[in-house]
């Protein structure tokens, strides 16, 4: 079990703290800052602190989200997936209550965040952090902040960018909330968000490609009714064979093989061997209906090809191309490219092609990288960068391999590499006249590209 | 509701405690809750509201959830700087207790326990007791829990109420809410105690097993940990539980997965069916390594599971090497976690994938991360002969680069190459002399002049290259003197020429004359006696050939690797180290039992003390003060005696002939560490425990026969140890049919056999059968059973004997956590260990006892302790004839102190 639960912002300042034993004294929360801000290993220089440590026999447990820090502390020999977990689960119940997680969210808040945190955790034990169950206990009324500038939280908040279909009031909704009409809106998101990591060898060949998905679903239908969704048909889970998958296109519709997935708890598996649907009643809130993961082969979106080479005296020329290879009606945006460049370079000077848009390239002097970001690039088509650059001295001759490699980040809306796919959403309710809103939703997102040089 | 909550943050010009007084006494029901959401925004603030106690107490009789939770949440607060004015809330929880809306009733029930003010205690039985057999299941679980908190403050009371029999009804409960929370509750009671409180039966098991498929997600973390302290009876039932538990693999909270994984883990030693056992291998392989596609907080957490695990069960993961390859955005302290699990992995069949990973890691920018990986190839090389000459080659590319912390790791690791594989790659040495000059950090320093010196007849200018070094020889770390000595030696003994004469001369006298370093002038003296005496007998000695190292860096002790996989899924699991060497609770509430007070062997002992045994071995309490001495440091520091040495040493002694087994067994009563798990020793396991009982040793043994076959003929030998331990008589252990145990108590003489050296505690055993193999195990001596029941001095001749010793005498440690709560208590238990009181003064706030105590020879300890009571922190001051032992001291003492 654990002893105190706090969350300081990014500066320290203690905005939540809850003791439930009494056990840890109280200057835990500066302990713990002072040692995660500061962190130093074997006398090494400054490291990122591990999100479980001990300090003088106390254990602290953190992880960040929405740049805050999510913290507990304990005395005894627990599960840390558990305590990890719970933080997580604890940032995703608050969420849900206020609509937006920040420090003015929160501190707004407090007497609900507390009403929340008594339900969820009595003397250190996790009780519930179900939404749906919190419910029944939860009294106080949420209370909105400006949604506008906040960053948002959670895998669903990539839809809120850019897209215009939409809706983005939805997703800062809290779960309790009044719509200002008095009638709630009858709507339910299913959202498939993949991460993909691929890394190319400086051939151009794919050393490791991995998918990891997770169908996200958020619930605003009222009566809860079941609700039906079915995947592929064709979809195997556990790979048997090795190297025997075939390639496959990642828009067709064949045959999906799972390395491994995993269900929430509300799903129940009755005739998913057979016909591969989900039965669930949507809890309140947002969740994860199923996670899996995939390294059967797949088409990666983007293919990167980058060049160094010296260019006379303390001189070298950077060429990067990024070749899209998907479908032309299907945009990816917020692209950014970056490479190391060696350490004596001094200055860059870049050209892009003509007629770009949207895009800019700059050489980050201090961490010595350059940067590429575009606005959008369109399926097919090809960018190209072109770098000049100027060192301090000699190179030692091997100037690409004190290069690089090249990392991409990238969202694609209404794409994605597993062909895993939603083949229906089906509401289990009678009336005729119902018919809610349903959101089906791909996005695919770069986790670790990499292309080596 | 109107407006912000963050305005009640505000303050005002008036004074706000007044203010908020007369808010707080309003006509107003709406005024009075912004009132107290203002106290207790205040509060949180860490400003002191505490005087408005009996005003906000007076909003506690509402029929207002929000407000009414608002006022207990300061409750719980302030009631223990308020004892008095909090008896005044007593009234309206009871009422509360008894409302006809459950919510009402729970949060009632569960304020009470918040309150830890012992007039309050009393009135919450009578709630507690009702709650516990509520109708509805949120009061049930919340009384579940309750009975925890009571516990704590008070674990007598529980016991005299009956209630621990309450919370085990409860696990029969309908509801699986109510079931997790009793098993929670539970769990943590007997945790704290020394009884036997919360026994998992087979019968419990089952039905633990069938309320875990409808228990939510935590509720399945808190059954599965209380089951995993479960010991199936034989591989059948094992096999039983595993399936149950497989699903739990697919959950999708990692908690859920780790604590399964944990659980099958456990079975899976007594599954004999390598079949079975391989089939279960395949299933876990895929969960956990999804583990690694959460936050990345999980995923190191389940990386230092696995890294645990593959040194059990290597194949588990052997074909999924390259899920463990860096991405590029991991956080560091997951990347360097996935680095040690590749090397882990690492085989003749995947090392060229690997080092092309490697080879790309040290051209990244994180300084830790490159030398780290620039160590792997290393390590790789090291560990897989064929593939070092591969790893060899990727290192030379490393070199050319250039990068210079690069450079000074590879030859680091290089030195470690030649260690392992002597007179086969001297060819790169010339490489490596290219970079001399950009060496500025020791370890690379001292690793290149080692090199020089091993392989100097192949050098050419050996001579130049080490002269280079000599002129800033005073200003060098010692590590580099030291190796600066040696080289210039061994270069001296290969080429007796004038050039290395002139140098041996320099540098002896810099390392002798010149230097405060007393390892670094003995050595010198060593070589140049050698030298001066017998040149032949200095080159067998500094040219001896070198044992071959192997790669053990990363590799942990067999006993505390069994200990660490036991704990897979606790914080134990994720810094590698057993949980007694972190876990230090500062309240303790626990009636132990001393040894002395062990019930002596009734008949009914056989089937107790082999269930005390199983839980024993998994709380933390129990093993802070039994497990062996290895399993306890993280460095291995007496590491295991060769085999043949041991065996020589036991038959070659003559006082005490291997002791053949003929009389029946006494059974015996505490919970006994283990010293030789079943899985070691082929289904037999042994606990020990050196004990003292009416002034004399003995040695308390555990026989529990896990195998299939009977055995027979038992018999114990001890190794020389720094007391001279030996056994006084036989052992006496009947036959011990398949499934059955049995104890004894073995009596034991003093100084019969005696090593040299300084003292340590460590214990080498060997116990031999008819059927099995002698089994040799280590454990440790604990000082405390040596106190003698004589050791009390008179006053005055403690304060004789204390100004009559030195102060080289006198030793001194601090003991940060350990904390005195209560003196009387504490005085009873040191006394129990036959450490006597003699006096006790204040000085400044801190509380200075003295204590006397001696062992046997009459070698007497007289003992200091400061420390102010109820305050983390003691520092202890022993002065005695024999300061060697202190070490010793110091540790029994922690025992004592921690219980």
């Amino acid at each position: 079990m654990i002893s105190q639960f706090f969350v300081l912002s990014q500066r320290g300042d203690n905005i939540v703290f809850r003791d439930y034993r009494g056990e840890v004294q109280k200057g835990s929360t500066e302990t713990f800052f002072r040692k995660v801000k500061f962190w130093r290993e074997d006398g090494q220089e400054e490291a990122q602190a591990p999100p479980v440590f001990n300090v003088d026999g106390v254990n602290y447990f953190h992880v960040k989200v929405a740049g805050l820090l999510f913290v507990a502390t304990t005395r005894v020999n627990v599960s840390p997936s558990l305590v990890l977990e719970l933080l997580q689960r604890i940032a995703r119940v608050i969420k849900d209550y206020l609509g937006v997680l920040s420090e003015d969210s929160l501190r707004k808040n407090f007497v609900l965040v507390y009403e929340l945190l008594d339900e969820v955790i009595d003397f250190g034990y996790v009780q519930t952090t179900s939404t749906e169950v919190l419910k029944s206990y939860i009294f106080n009324e949420p209370i909105a902040v400006d949604t506008a500038r906040l960053p948002p939280l959670g895998p669903a908040a990539i839809f809120m960018q850019g897209s215009k279909r939409m809706p983005g009031t939805a997703v800062t909704k809290s779960v309790i909330a009044n719509e200002p009409a008095g009638r709630k809106r009858e709507e339910i998101f299913v959202d498939i968000i993949e991460k993909i990591s691929v890394t190319f060898s400086s051939s151009g060949y794919i050393l490791t490609s991995e998918i990891d998905g997770t169908i996200q679903m958020k619930s605003y239908l009222s009566g809860n009714p079941e609700i039906r969704v079915a995947l592929n048909e064709e979809m195997s889970i556990g790979r048997g064979g090795r190297s025997l998958y075939d390639y496959r296109n990642s828009s067709g519709s064949g045959a999906v093989i799972l390395d491994d997935c995993n269900f929430h708890e509300s799903v129940r598996l009755d005739s998913f061997d057979m016909d591969r649907t989900l039965t669930l009643v949507p809890p309140d809130g947002e969740f994860p209906v199923m996670n899996y993961r995939m390294t059967q082969e797949f088409r990666p979106p983007f293919r990167v090809n980058a060049l160094i080479e010296e260019a006379g005296n303390l001189k070298a020329e950077v060429i990067i191309k990024v070749r899209a290879e998907f479908s032309s009606s299907i945009t990816a945006n917020t692209i950014v490219v970056q490479m190391p460049l060696p350490k004596y370079t001094t200055r860059a000077t870049f050209e892009l092609e003509p007629g770009a848009v949207g895009q800019i390239a700059d050489f980050r002097e201090v961490s010595k990288k350059l940067e590429w970001s575009l606005k959008k690039i369109v399926g097919g088509s090809e960018n190209t960068l072109r770098a000049k650059l100027t060192f301090s001295q000699e190179s030692h001759g091997n100037i690409t391999k004190e290069s690089g490699p090249v990392s991409m980040t990238f969202t694609i809306p209404m794409y994605n590499a597993s062909g895993l796919q939603v083949k229906y959403l089906q509401i289990a309710k009678k009336s005729s006249s119902y018919n809610p809103y349903r959101w089906v939703r791909y996005v695919t997102q770069a986790n670790s590209y990499v292309a080596r040089m | 509701m109107s407006g912000h909550d963050s305005k009640y943050f505000s303050t005002t010009k008036k004074g706000e405690i007044p203010e908020l007084k007369e808010e707080l006494n309003s006509q107003y029901k709406d005024k009075r809750k912004d009132a107290v959401k203002k106290v207790i925004a205040a509060m949180t603030v860490g400003k002191d509201v505490s005087s408005l106690f009996t005003d906000v107490v007076n909003c506690m009789q509402t029929e207002n959830l929000e407000l009414k939770k608002l006022v207990y949440l300061y409750l719980i607060n302030y009631a223990k700087s308020q004892p008095d004015l909090a008896i005044l809330a007593v009234n309206t929880f009871v009422k509360d207790s008894q409302d006809p809306n459950p919510l009402i009733r729970a949060l009632a029930v569960r304020t009470m326990g918040c309150i830890r003010v012992d007039k309050i205690t009393e009135y919450l039985c009578d709630p507690l007791q009702r709650c516990l057999k509520d109708d509805d299941p949120y009061v049930r679980k919340t009384a579940a829990i309750c009975v925890a908190k009571l516990y704590d403050i008070n674990a007598e009371l529980v016991e005299d109420r009956g209630f621990l029999e309450s919370l085990k009804d409860l696990i029969s409960d309908n509801n699986p809410m109510v079931v997790a929370n009793a098993v929670a509750a539970l769990a943590e009671i007997q945790e704290n105690s020394s009884r036997p409180i919360f026994e998992i039966t087979s019968h419990t098991l089952s039905k633990l097993l069938t309320a875990l498929n409808e228990c939510t997600e935590w509720g399945q973390v808190f059954i599965l940990d209380a089951l995993s302290k479960y010991k199936a009876a034989d591989a059948r039932e094992a096999e039983n539980i595993v399936e149950r538990v497989t699903p739990r693999l697919q959950h999708a909270n990692c908690a859920v997965v780790l604590s399964a994984v944990k659980m099958i883990l456990q079975q899976m030693e007594l599954i004999t069916s390598t079949d079975v056992v391989r089939n279960l291998c395949k299933k876990m392989a895929p969960p956990l390594v999804t583990l690694l596609s959460a936050e990345p907080e999980i995923q190191y957490v389940a990386l230092r599971n696995i890294n645990l695990i593959v040194q059990r069960r290597p194949t588990i993961l052997a074909h999924e090497i390259k899920v463990f390859f860096c991405k590029y955005n991991d956080p560091i302290y997951v990347k360097m976690e996935k680095l040690e699990i590749m090397i882990k992995l690492a085989s003749d069949r995947n090392i060229d994938q690997v080092l092309l990973e490697f080879k790309e890691y040290a051209t990244e920018v994180d300084v830790d991360f490159v030398r780290k990986a620039v160590r792997a190839i290393g390590r790789c090389a090291i560990k897989l002969e064929r593939a070092a000459e591969r790893c060899i080659s990727v290192l030379l590319e490393l070199i050319k680069i250039k990068v210079n912390y690069v450079v000074q790791e590879a030859i680091i690791v290089i030195k470690d190459i030649f260690r392992r594989y002597p007179n086969t790659y001297e060819s790169i040495i010339a490489t490596l002399c290219e970079s001399l000059d950009t060496l500025d950090e020791p370890e690379a320093k001292a690793s290149m002049i080692w090199i020089i010196g091993e392989y100097a007849e192949r050098i050419d200018n050996a001579d130049e290259l080490l002269e280079s070094f000599l002129e800033s020889f005073p200003e060098e770390p010692s590590q580099v003197q030291l190796q600066l000595l040696t080289a210039t030696v061994k270069l001296f003994l290969k080429k007796p020429t004038e050039g290395p004469q002139q140098m041996i001369q320099v540098v002896l006298n810099n390392a002798t004359i010149e230097t405060d370093n007393p390892d670094l002038r003995d050595r010198a003296y060593i070589y140049w006696r050698l030298l001066s005496t017998d040149p032949e007998a200095a080159k067998d000695v500094v040219l001896a050939e070198k044992p071959v190292i192997t790669d053990d860096s990363n590799q942990l002790d067999p006993s505390l690797l069994d200990e660490l996989l036991a704990n897979i899924a606790t914080l134990s699991s994720v810094y590698h180290k057993p949980p007694d060497a972190f876990v230090t609770r500062v309240k303790t509430t626990v009636q132990r039992t001393e040894d002395d007070d062990y019930p002596d062997g009734s008949e009914s002992g056989y089937a107790e003390s082999s269930s005390h045994v199983a839980d024993g071995v998994t709380s933390p309490q129990a093993s802070s003060s039994s497990v062996p001495a290895a399993a306890r440091q993280a460095d291995p520091a007496p590491a295991p005696a060769p085999v043949p040495d041991l065996l020589g040493d036991l038959i070659g002694l003559d006082n005490s002939a291997i002791v053949p087994v003929d009389q029946p067994s006494e059974p015996a009563g505490p919970p006994l560490p283990v010293v030789l798990p079943a899985s070691t020793g082929q289904g037999l396991q042994i606990s020990a425990q050196l004990t003292r009982r009416d002034g004399q040793i003995f040695y308390s043994l555990l026989f529990e026969n896990n195998s299939q076959v009977a055995l027979d003929g038992f018999m114990i030998q001890f190794n020389k140890n720094s007391f001279g331990l030996a056994a006084a008589g036989p052992l006496q252990v009947p036959q011990l049919q398949p499934g059955a145990s049995a104890g004894t108590l073995l009596p034991m003489v003093l100084f019969q056999n005696l090593s040299t050296g300084p003292p340590n505690s460590l214990l080498q055993v060997a116990v031999k059968n008819n059927q099995q193999p002698v089994w040799y195990f280590n454990d440790k001596i604990p000082l405390i059973a040596f106190f003698t029941e004589d050791g009390k001095m008179e006053r005055t001749s403690f304060l004789e004997t204390w100004r009559s010793l030195p102060d080289s005498n006198e030793v001194s440690k601090d003991f940060p956590g350990a904390v005195v709560s209560n003196v009387e208590m504490t005085l009873d238990r040191m006394a129990a260990s036959n450490l006597f009181f003699i006096a006790k003064r204040k000085h400044a706030n801190q509380d200075v006892f003295y204590f006397s105590a001696a062992i046997p020879r009459g070698v007497p300890f007289l003992i200091e302790l400061t420390l102010v009571v109820g305050v983390p922190g003691v520092k202890c001051a022993i002065k005695t004839p024999s300061p060697e032992m202190a070490p010793l001291f110091f540790e029994a003492l922690e025992t004592i102190l921690k219980i």
